[in-house]
């Protein structure tokens, strides 16, 4: 299968007009993951070409790579034929590449016009003042070649997520973009927003723009390009043609059933209601409404899976659930028991725990210790004191106890948490989190970007938990992982629920594709079942 | 009492000094604006006043020129300022230390420095002859007009340029590239990396001018306000003017009315303590507590701001 | 454990960046002065050596002296190391020992009390006003999120204004020409610990004993763990359910508490009247102290030793040389500059990073299934 490919690109080397060649591209970060194994990338003039992949296949890094952001570590890149050392975004820029982030590098106090022309605003003739005439001249005549309707004069805090994203693609070309890298754009785009993004893009191809489309949005790239790479685990899987590849191919080869880690779990006997959402509501300050009326529970011995493109409310939502921000209105009940508002101390004294999404902002103390970190929920329990003073034996023995019990690969409890591979810090923090015994646990994407062995050990101990009877509440766009581990799941898609599955290992990726895209919803009374009392 | 004290406040030799008393804290106050609107704290300025006030006093006697005086306390307030900067941006020195360390420096190293140059001790006598003084101006048509010539006219040429420098420093921040690239970088760095804007460089710019600003004040105090430096003469401006651009919001023209009431106080600590009765010590707080209140009242009026923007989208539902 | 190649380096680190402040400092000496040999020798080995023609022997007086003048410094510098661990970067210390001192002062001169007692009240109570001017910056940050920085810098004068203003109106004894207090009872002196003039007051054990107590209270207690867990991460404390505005408020209440006995030990062990009419300084030697001690109470006592000991040697220098004293500020600031600059000499520490870093990776290889610790 992968010399079929290899043979397949060297057809094509002979034969086409290249914009970017990326060969033998690998990256290795100073601690010493291998984000890109030898990737070859090979951009035709005037295509748009999908990348596709899982979070963490090393897309990123690969246009990171391209755009000047990291250096790699060994491989070659030729832009237009010539062989070029990309060290800067600076360079990227000059060599005709613009990049659109996932995350939108705009001023938000700026203007529209003052951030396109960010860099290299125009000035008058004295050439010390900026021309704003002429700044907003220059984002509208650009708007109007390529046809992206934008406001110059609106502050950008003031102007919703799809216009942003047009400012974002209005800034690259106005640079003389010739191939644009777009990040995951749909992410954060209604389904309308997706639509017209589509249909811009399409315009700019015909423009003889080259464009780089990063997703794992199986639909869109159909919809969208005519070529795609797919990468898995930092290496490419092979170059296609859209037409010629099936969804289900584009499947198996991205998300690689073949090596896909089974969890094995009996069926779940779910006995009382533990968690009970009801009405949730929520508007971001940007006046975007993130989550609307949402209603679900989670009962003991169950996991329910909350499946979903990100930024469809999941993140507000157990932002929510632990007191990190408040609703606007709803009642979020533990055991019968009202939690807004609550102390995270009160919170986890109701016996919630969370593995936080962002492990690095929430989950862990960097410099500190793992023995530090592993009890930070837990210092002030009487087992540990003694008198004004810790009981050092005791937190010795719990930290020594949890590093065996949660295998965390260190030199000794002394080590700082930051030293530690990825996977083994998650481990930190899902020792901490899972040895509370807690009676809710949320886990907010509890495997992203780690590796296969801490991946399956981590789904397993949240199994084994649930089984003991802790209510799990699990929140991942990793589909796989949400299927695989969930006994039921439910779906969101612009901050609603719009499907309830009580049996999720019923469930394929292209159903959850539909709901997941917004595509598909369910009748209001079929999702009102998953509000059990 | 309150009689006569109102009677001074506006007497025009009060508002004159009040003016007066303003212009340095104005100069470092715009000097923290620059840095802050970039991302930087600077917290180096009274350590930046303090040597710029003695090299501007020492290039103004070994040339005999007060416009090179200036210059130099200038220059060499922009190399601290950088210093600073090559310490936080390139070593990671907390900028916080690297400040504290200039102010370090300004405190004990320029009794050193004047030492090692002169031979003098704590100030500099006789250096600062009258020729070598920051001159005053009269201004042609306003100086003829009854009061408002006392109050405005006949100040030092410093003076009238820390108040051009609000305007002109707001025109840099708003109406300039450079500016434009300030603000950015100090918003949102990713921003400006992503499209090829040195955050490092801005950061580079924005702190020199914040020490270029700080070295004319400390010009002004040295060879104007107390016309020759001594060990304790700038006496927590720098700090002051933090807290006045704290006050000020950041911003030029907020940054000048804060420095002002900063001045206000202090000339009232100057006028009251002359007068019976009035401990001229709890009077020297007034400007201190204004700071406190101020910034207390600033952060009161930004919590609201989020309650009321959070209050708007509720009632919008 | 390789962790110690990183120690070593840390202290490497160190010594290389105080080295290089002593060389800006010779280069400043070379180029002043007419005996830099002399000076330097005064200011390098001066404080514990007598020049004398018979030859040269140990000054006990002096390095006795020197010990004494590390008394208030520990303290502020203990009272830096717990509210920059708490990411507090609190600047009010030297309100708090101004403060300290005049109340501990205060209570010295008119309250009757036995000796013994007396002592102790005096200090706590400068403790506790320390403590409680601290809850103003404290409270202003967790309430309104004011910046703790500036409002304690204002504070500072503050106090400075008010105490000044009771010295010169309502406690000064106006028989002297110099504006200071009645002498303190002699029940409330802090006595030397040997009485041979070097000031090296009982104040000096107390100081040590208080390393201790801050040491065990940074490392082996429930709220200094949260202090140096939030310092190190707010969001992880708030989010372990930690009390975030409650222990923010403590470090610096904590802070004030030590720069106050600070201030108290000190006036009521050094002088007999309070007579400081300006900021005393410590603070911001507190604040040297604990950038050179990285934080860590343990190493406070050697860091405030390092400073007395410059301080020391400046004053020798100036007093035996044509260098001023005042050279003093400009090795602190170089020393700060250097010891505080994380990346300073780091990409040898990077390199130490990426050995131990391949290592593990061929360590976890090998030991990937069984997992556990490996010692």
């Amino acid at each position: 299968m992968e010399q079929e490919v290899i043979v397949e690109q060297k057809e094509i080397v002979e034969q086409e007009d290249f914009v970017v060649q990326m060969r033998g591209i690998s990256k290795v970060y100073p601690n010493g993951i291998a984000a890109n194994k030898d990737v070859d990338f090979l951009l035709r003039r005037g295509e748009i070409h999908a990348i596709m992949g899982e979070n963490g296949a090393g897309k990123s890094t690969l246009m990171k790579i391209l755009f000047g952001l990291e250096q790699p570590t060994s491989g070659e890149i030729l832009i237009n034929g010539q062989s070029v050392a990309i060290t800067s975004p600076n360079k990227a820029i000059s060599l005709g590449i613009g990049m659109v982030h996932q995350h939108f590098m705009l001023v938000p106090s700026l203007t529209v016009a003052e951030n396109i022309v960010l860099g290299m605003a125009p000035t008058t003739k004295s050439r010390f003042l900026i021309d704003f005439k002429k700044a907003v001249q220059i984002a509208e005549e650009n708007a109007a070649r390529y046809n992206l309707r934008i406001d110059p004069n609106a502050k950008v805090i003031d102007i919703p997520v799809g216009m942003k994203q047009k400012v974002e693609i209005l800034k690259a070309l106005v640079r003389g973009a010739k191939i644009l890298i777009l990040d995951e754009p749909t992410a954060v785009l209604t389904t309308q927003e997706t639509s017209e993004l589509f249909k811009e893009l399409i315009a700019l191809k015909e423009q003889g723009f080259t464009i780089i489309f990063i997703s794992h949005k199986l639909k869109e790239i159909k919809q969208i390009t005519d070529r795609l790479t797919i990468m898995r685990g930092g290496r490419s899987m092979g170059v296609y043609n859209t037409a010629d590849i099936s969804e289900k191919e584009i499947s198996r080869l991205m998300v690689g059933r073949d090596v896909v880690l089974k969890v094995v779990k009996d069926k779940s006997q779910p006995t009382e209601t533990v968690l009970k959402v009801r009405d949730l509501e929520y508007t971001n300050r940007w006046n975007k409404k993130m989550l609307d009326k949402v209603s679900f529970s989670v009962r003991k011995g169950e996991i329910l899976g909350i499946a979903g493109v990100e930024g469809n409310g999941q993140r507000e939502l157990v932002e929510m659930l632990f007191n990190l921000n408040t609703p606007d209105a709803g009642t979020v009940t533990v055991c019968g028991e009202s939690i807004v508002n609550l102390s995270q101390d009160k919170i986890r004294n109701r016996g919630v725990s969370l593995v936080p999404e962002d492990r690095m902002t929430y989950g862990i103390a960097d410099i500190a210790s793992i023995e530090e970190n592993v009890i930070s929920d837990r210092f002030g329990n009487k087992r540990f004191n003694k008198g004004p003073l810790f009981n050092m034996r005791e937190i010795h023995h719990e930290s020594q106890n949890l590093i065996v019990d949660y295998r965390i690969l260190a030199k000794s409890p002394k080590q700082q948490v930051k030293m530690l591979s990825g996977g083994n810090i998650q481990k930190v923090v899902v020792a901490r989190e899972l040895s509370s015994m807690p009676t809710l646990l949320i886990a907010d994407q509890p495997t992203r970007g780690i590796d296969v062995g801490a991946t399956e050990f981590i789904r397993n101990e949240i199994v084994e938990l649930s089984r003991g009877g802790t209510a799990v509440l699990l929140v991942s766009a990793d589909l796989n992982e949400v299927i695989e581990l969930s006994d039921s799941l439910i779906v969101m898609y612009g901050g609603k629920i719009v499907g309830y599955f009580e049996d999720s290992s019923q469930l394929d990726d292209l159903t959850m594709g539909e709901y997941m895209l917004g595509l598909k919803h369910q009748t209001e009374e079929e999702i009102a079942k998953v509000s059990y009392e | 009492m309150i009689g006569d004290l109102l009677l001074s406040i506006f007497n025009s030799d009060f508002l004159y000094s009040v003016i007066r008393i303003t212009a340095p804290i104005l100069f470092a106050a715009l000097g923290a604006v620059i840095a802050e609107k970039a991302g930087v704290v600077n917290i180096g300025l009274e350590g930046i006043m303090m040597i710029s006030a003695l090299f501007g006093v020492l290039f103004g006697y070994w040339t005999q020129s007060w416009l090179v005086g200036v210059i130099g306390a200038l220059v060499i307030g922009v190399l601290l300022a950088l210093l600073i900067g090559f310490f936080a941006f390139e070593l990671k020195t907390d900028i916080i230390l690297g400040g504290i360390a200039v102010n370090m420096l300004g405190a004990g190293g320029t009794i050193f420095l004047l030492d090692m140059f002169t031979g003098m001790r704590g100030n500099t006598g006789a250096l600062v002859t009258r020729e070598l003084l920051i001159p005053t101006v009269d201004i042609p048509l306003i100086q003829s007009i009854p009061y408002l010539g006392q109050v405005l006219s006949g100040h030092s040429v410093l003076t009238y340029l820390a108040f051009l420098l609000v305007w002109l420093i707001w025109v840099v921040l708003y109406k300039t590239p450079l500016g434009l690239n300030i603000r950015a970088v100090g918003e949102n760095p990713n921003a400006a990396t992503s499209i090829g804007v040195s955050v490092q460089k801005i950061q580079y710019i924005a702190i020199g001018l914040s020490g270029a600003m700080a070295g004319l004040g400390g010009a002004f105090m040295s060879m104007y306000y107390s016309q020759g430096w001594n060990s304790g003469m700038v006496a927590g401006r720098g700090f002051i003017a933090l807290a006045a651009t704290a006050m000020g919001r950041g911003e030029p023209v907020g940054t000048m009315l804060s420095s002002l009431l900063f001045g206000l106080a202090q000339a009232l600590r100057t006028k009251v303590s002359g007068m019976q009765g009035v401990s001229s010590y709890l009077v020297s707080v007034i400007p201190y507590l204004v700071t406190i209140i101020g910034l207390v009242l600033y952060a009161i009026s930004i919590k609201n701001k989020l309650k009321k923007r959070h209050a708007v989208t509720e009632g919008a539902e | 454990m390789s962790d110690r190649r990183l120690i070593v380096f840390n202290l490497l680190r160190g010594v290389a960046a105080i080295s290089l402040a002593l060389a800006v400092a010779a280069i400043f000496i070379f180029i002043s002065s007419d005996e830099p040999l002399t000076a330097l020798k005064y200011l390098l080995v001066g404080p514990v050596v007598s020049f004398k023609a018979t030859g040269n022997v140990f000054n006990t007086t002096s390095f006795l002296t020197i010990l004494a003048a590390m008394i208030p410094t520990i303290f502020s510098g203990l009272a830096v190391c717990v509210m920059f661990s708490a990411n507090q970067f609190n600047l009010g210390g030297e309100g708090a020992i101004m403060l300290g001192g005049f109340v501990g002062a205060l209570l010295g001169i008119y309250l009757d009390l036995n000796t013994g007692l007396h002592q102790v009240v005096c200090v706590l109570a400068g403790a506790v006003a320390g403590g409680l001017i601290m809850l103003i910056p404290a409270i202003l940050k967790v309430k309104l999120g004011a910046s703790e920085m500036v409002t304690s810098l204002m504070m500072n004068y503050v106090v400075m204004f008010v105490i000044l203003h009771f010295l010169n109106f309502v406690f000064a004894d106006r028989s002297k020409g110099a504006t200071q207090t009645f002498p303190f009872l002699e029940t409330a002196r802090i006595p030397e610990i040997i009485s041979n003039g070097t000031k090296l007051t009982w104040g000096f054990v107390v100081a040590l004993i208080f390393v201790v107590i801050i040491a065990l209270f940074m490392y082996r207690t429930k709220w200094g763990y949260a202090i140096r867990m939030i310092g190190i991460n707010q969001s992880f404390a708030q989010y372990s359910g930690m009390q975030v505005g409650t222990v923010i408020i403590l470090s610096q209440v904590i802070g004030g508490m030590l720069s106050g006995m600070g201030g108290s030990i000190e006036v009521l062990g050094r002088f007999s009247t309070f007579l400081w009419r300006e900021l005393p300084g410590y603070g911001w030697l507190g604040i040297t102290i604990a950038i050179l001690a990285k934080n860590n109470p343990i190493f406070v006592p050697f860091a405030a030793f390092f400073i007395a000991y410059l301080n020391k040697g400046c004053n020798l220098m100036a007093t035996y040389s044509d260098v001023p004293s005042e050279m003093i500020d400009i090795i602190q600031a170089a020393i700060f500059l250097f010891f505080a600059a994380e990346q300073f000499l780091a990409k040898y520490r990077q390199r130490i990073v990426v050995r131990n870093a391949q290592r593990d990776l061929a360590l976890q290889e090998t030991a990937a299934s069984q997992g556990g610790i490996n010692s």
